[in-house]
């Protein structure tokens, strides 16, 4: 188990620094520094900037910089925006991204259990057949299409919630469904193969011949082991959570983190991209090695390699 | 195929042999080969033929469609903007008009060709009223409150309204006076292509690692494979932005990103499906003959991984679709005057309100060919190995 712990941390850490490494090279590799602007800049002034951002050195060495600034927090300036750092983005951004990818994990797992387990006990019944239906629904809607229709349906048509905003609870329905459907449609689905399969055991059977109720069954029993496929697709899920949020957030106007990032593309605004990018993947590199290391606690079969 | 050897059809295995038959102790059926068990398997089940039948009338709307339209993917007519395809026709002085969104008056022929832009004389912006002149006839708008209305010379107000189908542009037009059938042709084939395009680099890319992989073994395989588990624990879209944004948006950008990023997966299909096949006596029974490394895995080995490859490829391209439109739709897929299906459903965000046909035409055509992938997919794994169902 530790050597696994130890196994994985490493590999962590190695991809880290090849996704450090990359994106940094890419985007040095992209012809046009930072300061060329139509607006042009004096000569002096630009030796000075190239001077002090270390531009005028070889890739090399602005990369030992980069990492020295990364090891300390600081994910530098944006080239963009006058007066503000990547870091100013994170902060002002994370906490309305983090509202959101919770409210949709929340929403994920409290409608997808349910969903799942009505349809895997009522195989092959009306039920079973409505949450499979949906489900294929879900998961062939891609995040954007989903979101413009619950925009058309709840705001436009019904005017029942805000088609925008992070500034009341109400602003976060949509979204949550919107960025959830996805990762809903796909868990309810499989949630309801594995439990159909669990149903199917021995030890249920001997459970139902205690005389245990079969509410008892289904949740003490037969659950139990039926979550565990679902706890190794919690990391991409989170994944896919995360990386969903930059088209639900700019569709829905809210200030997170993905809009950001999805501006910072459209402007070529380099070091937020960068800085955006290392962000995301150093939270997901982490949520994936927590969700592993978690799953083999919980599942002792598992085998550590 | 029966009668030759009185054997019974597997089709209908219960049924009664001739009375003298050479082959009464036999049981089977006639041989069949793997592609037609395959397709007897696939056929049987309704959402695969749902879904191969989804993926054929969107590639005919996409491939042959474009031989029967009017008008290209970049005509346009700035008379006709945002025209949908059903509206609201007025009878008024013996015309048929629409009154647009942008207040603009258009004449109608034979109950819905669009026949041109009717001149304005003059506006009364305090009164929400306008004056129109449809060759010497004086027609007046009011759109002080809905449903816009048209009085005639004589101050009458129009009574009679009819929905007519939009005859000009079938699928509506889009707020730049396009017609909307031809674009969806155009961004359907564009989204099709860039799909096959990279599932087939995934695909060579994904057989050529894993089955190296797997035939070498040792410590070529482990090496490989750790290459796949680090590229696996990377963010796959954040790696497609940045290549998107270093190679600069546009339809080769596009390829190279999704064609380079997701053969992790099919890699892995084609290791573990080789590593099974490898030590069967058939390889054996090759090198014994004196064939190289390479027949083997060509000739050989791949061939009878295919049924895995085929499904992970039927997989991909759905992804490849969905991450097309994912990229367009934040503003680094296809460059305008090009379009693709995201493209499209991005461009349409902004008129919803006024217009939601424009997005729900390219977001129903998106549905259709993922859900069709999806579900083809599904078939075939289940008709390829029947051990897999659940």
């Amino acid at each position: 188990m530790l050597r696994y712990a130890i196994k994985r941390t490493a590999m962590s850490i190695l991809t880290m620094f090849a996704l450090i490494c990359l994106t940094f090279i890419m985007m040095h590799a992209i012809p046009g520094g930072p300061f060329t602007s139509d607006r042009g800049l004096s000569p002096s002034v630009e030796a000075a900037l190239n001077e002090k951002y270390h531009l005028g050195d070889s890739v090399l060495v602005q990369l030992r910089h980069y990492m020295k600034d990364l090891a300390r927090g600081d994910l530098g300036v944006s080239y963009q925006y006058r007066g503000k750092s990547v870091n100013d983005f994170i902060t002002s951004g994370f906490p309305v991204s983090g509202r959101l990818g919770c409210a949709a994990i929340v929403f994920v797992l409290l409608t997808s259990v349910p969903l799942g387990v009505t349809a895997a006990l009522k195989n092959g019944r009306w039920q079973d057949m409505a949450v499979m239906g949906i489900a294929t629904l879900g998961v062939t809607i891609p995040s954007f299409v989903m979101a413009t229709m619950l925009i058309y349906i709840f705001s436009y048509r019904l005017a029942i919630l805000p088609t925008l905003g992070a500034s009341s609870w109400k602003g976060y329905i949509l979204p949550t469904i919107a960025l959830g459907g996805y990762s809903m449609a796909f868990l309810a689905r499989l949630i309801r193969s594995s439990l159909l399969e669990v149903m199917g055991q021995d030890y249920i059977r001997t459970a139902r011949s205690k005389g245990i109720s079969e509410f008892r069954v289904v949740t003490r029993h037969a659950l139990r082991n039926a979550l565990i496929p679902v706890i190794t697709v919690l990391g991409p899920t989170m994944a896919n959570l995360l990386t969903g949020s930059f088209v639900v957030e700019s569709i829905f106007a809210m200030p997170g983190l993905g809009i950001h990032f999805v501006s910072g593309i459209s402007n070529r605004d380099y070091t937020t991209i960068m800085g955006m990018t290392i962000f995301y993947a150093t939270f997901l590199i982490a949520i994936v090695f927590i969700v592993d290391i978690f799953y083999c606690l919980i599942d002792p079969r598992i085998k550590y390699d | 195929m029966t009668e030759r050897h009185g054997i019974p059809d597997m089709d209908d295995p219960w049924g009664r042999l001739p009375a003298y038959s050479e082959a009464r102790e036999f049981i089977g059926g006639a041989s069949r080969t793997f592609a037609a068990d395959v397709w007897l398997r696939f056929r049987r089940k309704f959402t695969s033929i749902l879904g191969l039948f989804l993926i054929l009338i969107v590639s005919l709307f996409a491939f042959v469609g474009p031989f029967f339209t009017r008008f290209s993917y970049e005509d346009q007519n700035l008379e006709y903007v945002n025209i949908p395809p059903f509206f609201r026709a007025i009878e008024c002085g013996g015309g048929l008009y629409h009154i647009t969104p942008g207040l603009k008056l258009i004449r109608l022929e034979d109950g819905g060709r669009l026949s041109g832009a009717v001149n304005k004389v003059s506006a009364d912006q305090a009164a929400k009223s306008a004056v129109f002149d449809d060759g010497g006839k004086k027609l007046v708008m009011d759109y002080s409150s809905r449903p816009y209305s048209l009085l005639d010379g004589e101050g009458r107000r129009a009574e009679s309204t009819l929905f007519v189908r939009n005859m000009t542009y079938p699928l509506g037009s889009d707020s730049l006076g396009r017609d909307m059938m031809a674009r969806l042709m155009y961004g359907a084939r564009v989204s099709l292509l860039v799909a096959l395009t990279a599932a087939l680099a995934n695909l060579v890319i994904g057989v050529f690692f894993g089955s190296v992989s797997a035939y070498c073994g040792g410590s070529v395989d482990a090496v490989m494979m750790r290459v796949v588990d680090i590229i696996s624990t990377l963010p796959l879209t954040l790696y497609v932005i940045l290549i998107m944004v270093f190679l600069d948006a546009g339809m080769t950008g596009i390829v190279v990103a999704l064609g380079t990023v997701y053969w992790v997966n099919m890699a892995r299909v084609v290791r573990g499906e080789i590593l099974s096949l490898k030590g069967r006596d058939f390889v054996l029974a090759s090198r014994t003959i004196g064939s190289s490394s390479a027949v083997i895995l060509v000739r050989h080995l791949i061939p009878n991984a295919m049924g895995s490859i085929l499904v992970t490829l039927t997989m991909l391209i759905p992804q490849a679709i969905f991450m097309e439109a994912f990229l367009s739709f934040i503003g680094l897929g296809i460059p305008a005057p090009l379009a693709s299906l995201g493209t499209m459903c991005s461009d349409a965000l902004g008129m919803l309100r006024s217009s939601p046909y424009q997005l729900f035409e390219p977001a129903f055509l998106i549905c259709a060919l993922t859900f069709g992938f999806n579900f083809m997919g599904d078939g075939l794994r289940d008709a390829m190995d029947p051990k897999l169902r659940k």
